[in-house]
C-alpha cells in the first residue's frame, strides 16, 4: 500500500466539451484556436512565447525548479516550481530523466476548463496562459484538464490557488524583467543551457516541438557528450585546437588552454 | 524569522522507537551542519569515550540553512557525524558528507536534521513524509543492496507510477510532489558491521569515510526515506536570485561557448598513459569532470549534478552503470588498467551497491598486490586467500574483494575491519613504516602525499580522518600537474598563483602560505595556511554545505580575470538566505569555534599531541614520483616536482608547537585552554574538559 496518494491526471478526466482538441491540435498563426466551452465559444490568440528544453542536455540539478520557486514565491519548494524535472538515479541515459514544462498550448485546455476566468489568456502580456489568483476558487478543473502527465498546472497548497508557468511575467522576487519579452528564471539559471525561450509556436505533434537539440559541436561535443538527436554517439572530444595558438584568455598561456 | 532554517530537528530513539523534537533555534548560532552536529553530540553524549557500535553513540544527519535553496554547489549536501568505526587506533568522533538531494528533502519535510540514538531490537527503516515519521520493519530489505533497497522504498512510498504528482496526504493542502523520496541506506557491508561501510543515497552519493554504514548496521537501521512538500523560507529571496545569476554569469563554465576547452582523450576514453589528459578537466571544472580522471566517457552519457549545482560534475551513462559515481569510486579499477569500460563501471557500481567505502581501496589494493608479490598473501600462503590477487585487473577479483568485505568472506573477513586493523591481525603493522602500506594518519589511506602537500597531511593528522578537502589542492597540485602531464606550461604561473592566493586568503594575505619548499612546509606562513583551512572548511563547507568540489574557489578559468569567487561568494549567499550580516572573516571565526569544539571532543576521547604523528614512511621514505607544487626559492616562484622529500620529525614537532600557540592550545598536550574556549563562548566545554583533566594550560 503506497504511503502517498497518487494523483493521476489523465486524459480521461478531460472535460467533454474539449471534444477532439487537445494535445494533437496543430494550430499556428495569431489565432491559436477556437475552444468550445459549455456556454460559449471563444477565440484564443496564440502565446508569443514558449519554453523549450533539451532533455538530453539536462543534468537533473533542479536549479530551474529552485529558481522558479524562488522568483515567483520568494521561497524554495520544488513542488511549487512551474517546471518539473523527474530523475531516476539508476536508469540509463537518455531515459533516466524528464523535464516537464508548460507548453502554452495554442488550445489551452486549462483556460477552457476554468469556470471563473481565473485561468486566462493575458492579452496584455504576450497572450501567456496564466492564473489570476484572486479569481481562483480552487476547483482544480484546470489541473485536471491539462492533457499532460504530470499536469503542468499545479495546486499551490500554501497560497491556495492553481498556478502555472507565466514565462516569469509576475516575479515579485526577481530584480530582472520577465515575461515573453524578458527573461525567464529557468532559462537564465540552467548551467547547461538546456532550457530556452522561443517566440515561434512549436509543433504540437507529440513532444518534438518542445524537445529540441540544443547541443553544440563547439561546446557539448568537446565535453564528450552526444550531440546527435538520439543521443547515441559519444561526442568527439579529441584535441580541439592547434597547440601553441595565441591565448585569448588571461588564464591561458598555451594553445591548450585557450578559447577555441 | 525567515532565515533558511525550518525550525525543527527530528530526534529518533531507535531503542524505544519514539521520536521527539529539538528546536533548531537552540543550535542556530552554530551556523548549520557540522557546527550543529558537534554541539548536539557534545550535549547528548555524556561519555565521549564510548565505542562506535555502542547504542549510546549519537549520529547526526544535518542540513544547513542553505540546503534546498538555489545556492549553487551547496544546496544538496548533508553532513553526518558521530563516533566513527573506521579510525585507528581510537574510534574518533568524526564526520562525513554526501551530495544528492537528501538534506534538501529533509528540509522540505520540515526537518533541519535527524538525530539517531539507541539501537532497534530488529532491523527497521524510517519512512518520513513531511511531519509523519513511521518506523517500518526492514526484514524484507535486510540483505538487499543499496540500489535494490532504494527502488523498493520508492515503490512503497509513492507507488509504481513515478512520473506524476503524488499527494502527501489525502488532503490536497498537504502538498503534492513529482519527486521520488530521498533515501539514505546501508548495503550488506553496513549490515555486517564493516568499519569501512558507507551510507549511500541515490546511485553515487556516499558518506564513505568514518564507517557510518557499520554504525547504522549496529543500530539495526537499514535506511531513512524522506519526502517533503514544504517550503524553505528565506531572508532575501531577491538577493539570492541575483547572487545565483551573478555566479552563473561570471564564473560558470559556458557549455556552448567555453572560455577554456580541454585536451581530453579520444572517444575511447582515458587510459593509464593518458592519465594527464584525464586530469585536465579537474582544472577547467567542466560538466562531467568528476569521473573523467578514472571513469571517462565510455558510453553516451549526460552530466549529472546534485540539487542546485552549477557544475554538475558527474555523469549518467547509457547503460546506467557508473551513474553518479566519480573519482575514487572508479579509481582502483582504472588505475589497474581496466580490461573493458563495462567492467570498470560494474566494479564502480559494486562499491555503491554493497555500501563499501571505495576510498579504502586506494590504499588497500596496492598493498594486497604487494603482499601477493612478496609471497605473503595468496592461496596457501601465510595469509591465505582463494581470491586471485595476482589477477587484480579482472572484474572477478574486484568482485570477490568487494563482496568479500561486504559479506565477511575469505580475507574480506579481516579487511571488513579496515586495512590497518587487518594488518594488525596479520602482524604486519611494520608495513606502515616501510611504505608498503600507505595509511599515514588514523588508519586512513593516503590521499595526497603528507610529505609535501602538507595542508592535506597536517590537516588530517590534527583532525581525525583524511580531510578530503580539495580547494587548495585543485589549484596548487592539479592545475600544474595537468599541464605538465601533457607537456605544457601551467595556465597560472607559480608566481601568479601565489599572488591570487595572497589576495584571497584573508585576513593573512601571505603568498608564502602556498610555498611547498622544504623550508616553506614548516614556516609560520604554513601555520596560518593550516589555520585558515581548518577554520574555513569547518564553517563554510561542513556547516553551511558549500561543496568541496566548488569551494573555496581561488582560480577560475571561466572568469574574466582567471580568479575565483572566494571570498566574495560565500557571505553573499549566506546573507541572502539567513539575513545574518556575517562577513567572510566572521565565518572563519565561527569555523575556529567549531574546530575547537571538535578538538575538545577528541581530547575527551583521549587525544594528546604525542599521538599526532604520521606513519613511519612519512618520515623515513623519500618521495619518488614527480609531484608538482609551487615553491619559493631564492625569491623566485616556480613549480617543483618535489622529489626526494620526506617529513622531518623534529621540524614537524616544532611546527606543531607553533600551530598550537597560534590556535591558543596547550603546547604540551594540544588541548584547548580555558582562555581560548572562553573567548569563543565555550565555557561549558572548558568545564567538561576540566572535570576530565583534559583542559589545556
Amino acid at each position: 500500500m503506497s504511503e502517498m496518494v497518487k494523483t493521476d491526471y489523465s486524459r480521461r478526466q478531460f472535460i467533454a466539451g474539449m471534444g477532439g482538441l487537445g494535445i494533437g491540435a496543430i494550430l499556428t498563426g495569431a489565432i491559436g484556436g477556437t475552444l468550445l466551452r459549455p456556454d460559449r465559444a471563444m477565440a484564443i490568440p496564440a502565446s508569443k512565447g514558449y519554453i523549450v528544453v533539451d532533455t538530453k542536455k539536462c543534468s537533473g540539478c533542479y536549479s530551474c525548479e529552485l529558481m522558479c520557486s524562488l522568483v515567483h514565491e520568494g521561497k524554495e519548494n520544488l513542488n511549487l516550481s512551474r517546471i518539473q524535472v523527474i530523475n531516476d538515479s539508476f536508469a540509463g541515459f537518455p531515459n533516466d530523466l524528464m523535464q516537464f514544462q508548460c507548453r502554452q498550448c495554442p488550445s489551452p485546455a486549462c483556460v477552457q476548463a476554468c469556470p471563473t476566468g481565473a485561468m486566462h489568456v493575458d492579452t496584455e502580456n504576450g497572450n501567456i496562459r496564466t492564473v489570476d489568483a484572486s479569481k481562483c476558487i480552487g476547483c482544480e478543473r484546470c489541473i485536471n484538464a491539462c492533457p499532460f502527465t504530470p499536469s503542468r498546472v499545479q495546486w499551490n497548497n500554501e497560497a491556495k490557488h492553481a498556478q502555472k508557468c507565466d514565462l516569469c511575467q509576475v516575479t515579485p522576487f526577481w530584480s530582472e524583467k520577465g515575461g515573453f519579452e524578458g527573461k525567464q528564471a529557468c532559462v537564465e539559471v540552467c548551467p547547461n543551457k538546456a532550457v530556452a525561450l522561443t517566440h515561434t509556436i512549436p509543433s504540437q505533434t507529440g513532444d518534438g516541438g518542445y524537445q529540441l537539440n540544443m547541443r553544440t559541436e563547439k561546446g557539448w561535443a568537446k565535453l564528450g557528450f552526444p550531440i546527435d538527436d538520439a543521443g547515441l554517439v559519444i561526442g568527439d572530444n579529441s584535441l580541439p585546437m592547434t597547440k601553441g595558438a595565441e591565448p585569448s584568455h588571461p588564464a591561458g598561456k598555451t594553445g591548450y588552454f585557450t578559447k577555441p | 524569522m525567515a532565515n533558511g532554517f525550518v525550525g525543527k530537528i527530528l530526534r529518533i530513539d531507535l531503542t524505544a522507537r519514539t521520536t521527539s523534537i529539538i528546536e533548531t533555534a537552540k543550535y542556530e548560532s552554530w551556523g548549520g551542519g557540522h557546527g550543529i552536529g558537534s554541539a548536539i553530540f557534545f550535549d547528548l553524549v555524556k561519555d565521549k569515550k564510548i565505542k562506535a557500535f555502542d547504542p549510546a553513540n549519537v549520529v547526526t544527519i544535518m542540513s544547513s540553512p542553505l540546503s534546498g535553496t538555489a545556492v549553487p554547489a551547496c544546496s544538496g549536501r548533508t553532513e553526518v557525524q558521530g563516533i566513527g568505526a573506521q579510525s585507528y587506533p581510537i574510534e574518533w568522533f568524526t564526520r562525513s558528507n554526501f551530495g544528492g538531494r537528501f538534506g534538501a528533502h529533509m528540509k522540505y519535510a520540515g526537518w533541519d536534521g535527524i538525530v539517531l540514538e539507541g539501537k532497534a531490537d530488529k532491523p527497521v527503516w524510517l519512512n518520513i513524509v513531511n511531519d509523519k515519521v513511521v518506523f517500518q520493519d526492514a526484514k524484507d530489505l535486510w540483505g538487499k543492496d543499496t540500489y535494490e533497497t532504494q527502488k523498493d522504498i520508492w515503490a512503497q512510498v509513492i507507488g509504481e507510477q513515478m512520473d506524476t504528482w503524488h499527494s502527501a496526504t489525502s488532503n490536497r493542502d498537504g502538498g503534492r510532489t513529482t519527486q521520488r523520496p530521498a533515501v539514505l541506506t546501508i548495503g550488506p557491508a553496513g549490515e555486517n558491521l564493516s568499519r569501512i561501510a558507507s551510507l549511500i543515497h541515490d546511485a553515487g552519493n556516499g558518506a564513505g569515510q568514518g564507517g557510518f554504514g557499520g554504525v547504522w548496521g549496529s543500530k539495526n537501521l537499514k535506511a531513512i526515506s524522506v519526502l517533503g512538500t514544504g517550503s524553505v523560507e528565506l531572508a532575501d529571496p531577491k538577493a539570492l536570485a541575483d547572487a545565483r545569476l551573478w555566479l552563473a554569469r561570471n564564473y560558470q563554465y559556458n557549455v556552448d561557448d567555453p572560455a577554456v576547452v580541454t585536451p581530453l582523450g579520444g572517444a575511447t576514453g582515458v587510459t593509464v598513459s593518458e592519465f594527464g589528459q584525464g586530469a585536465v578537466p579537474l582544472f577547467t571544472r567542466q560538466p562531467g569532470f568528476g569521473p573523467e580522471l578514472t571513469t571517462p566517457v565510455l558510453e553516451p552519457s549526460r552530466p549529472q549534478g546534485c540539487l542546485g549545482c552549477h557544475q554538475n560534475c558527474r555523469i549518467k551513462t547509457q547503460s546506467g552503470q557508473g551513474n553518479e559515481s566519480q573519482c575514487v569510486d572508479g579509481l582502483f579499477s582504472s588505475f589497474n588498467t581496466v580490461a573493458t569500460g563495462d567492467e570498470l563501471l560494474k566494479a564502480t557500481d559494486l562499491f555503491q551497491r554493497m555500501g563499501v567505502n571505495a576510498f579504502e581501496f586506494v590504499g588497500l589494493m596496492g598493498y594486497l598486490v604487494a603482499l601477493n608479490k612478496m609471497g605473503v598473501l595468496g592461496k596457501g600462503k601465510k595469509i591465505h586467500t582463494d581470491i586471485d590477487i595476482a589477477n587484480y585487473n579482472s572484474y572477478a577479483t574486484r568482485k570477490a574483494l568487494i563482496e568479500g568485505i561486504a559479506y565477511r568472506k575469505d580475507i574480506g573477513k579481516d579487511l571488513a575491519e579496515g586495512t590497518v586493523r587487518a594488518m594488525e591481525k596479520w602482524g604486519r603493522l611494520a608495513d606502515l613504516n616501510t611504505g608498503i602500506a600507505r595509511f599515514p594518519n588514523w588508519g586512513y589511506a593516503q590521499h595526497y602525499d603528507p610529505r609535501i602537500e602538507v595542508e592535506w597531511g597536517y590537516g588530517s593528522i590534527l583532525g581525525e580522518r583524511d580531510i578530503n578537502e580539495h580547494d587548495i589542492n585543485w589549484a596548487v597540485f592539479w592545475q600544474p600537474l595537468a599541464a605538465f602531464c601533457i607537456g605544457e606550461e601551467p595556465a597560472y604561473s607559480a608566481k601568479k598563483l601565489s599572488e591570487i592566493f595572497a589576495e584571497k586568503l584573508i585576513p593573512y594575505n601571505d603568498p608564502k602560505m602556498i610555498d611547498y619548499s622544504p623550508e616553506g612546509i614548516y614556516s609560520d606562513a604554513k601555520v596560518k595556511m593550516i589555520a585558515w583551512h581548518r577554520h574555513y572548511t569547518r564553517f563554510y563547507k561542513q556547516s553551511l554545505g558549500f561543496c568541496d568540489w566548488a569551494y573555496a574557489n581561488f582560480i577560475n578559468p571561466s572568469s574574466k580575470d582567471g580568479k575565483g569567487y572566494t571570498p566574495e561568494a560565500e557571505p553573499k549567499f549566506h546573507q541572502a538566505v539567513t539575513g545574518t550580516k556575517m562577513s567572510f572573516l566572521d565565518g572563519l571565526e565561527q569555523g575556529r569555534k567549531i574546530w575547537n569544539l571538535d578538538r575538545a571532543i577528541w581530547a575527551l576521547q583521549g587525544r594528546h599531541r604525542d599521538m599526532e604523528v604520521f606513519a613511519g614512511y612519512v618520515y623515513d621514505l623519500d618521495t619518488a614520483v614527480p609531484y608538482m607544487l609551487p615553491i619559493l626559492k631564492d625569491g623566485v616562484w616556480s613549480y617543483d616536482p618535489c622529489q626526494g622529500r620526506r617529513l622531518d620529525r623534529a621540524k614537524f614537532e616544532d611546527w606543531k608547537t607553533r600551530y598550537f600557540k597560534f590556535e591558543g592550545w596547550d603546547i604540551k598536550s594540544g588541548w584547548p585552554t580555558q582562555e581560548t574556549l572562553s573567548k569563543l563562548g565555550l565555557d561549558n566545554v572548558a568545564a567538561e574538559l576540566k572535570s576530565a583533566g583534559k583542559l589545556g594550560s
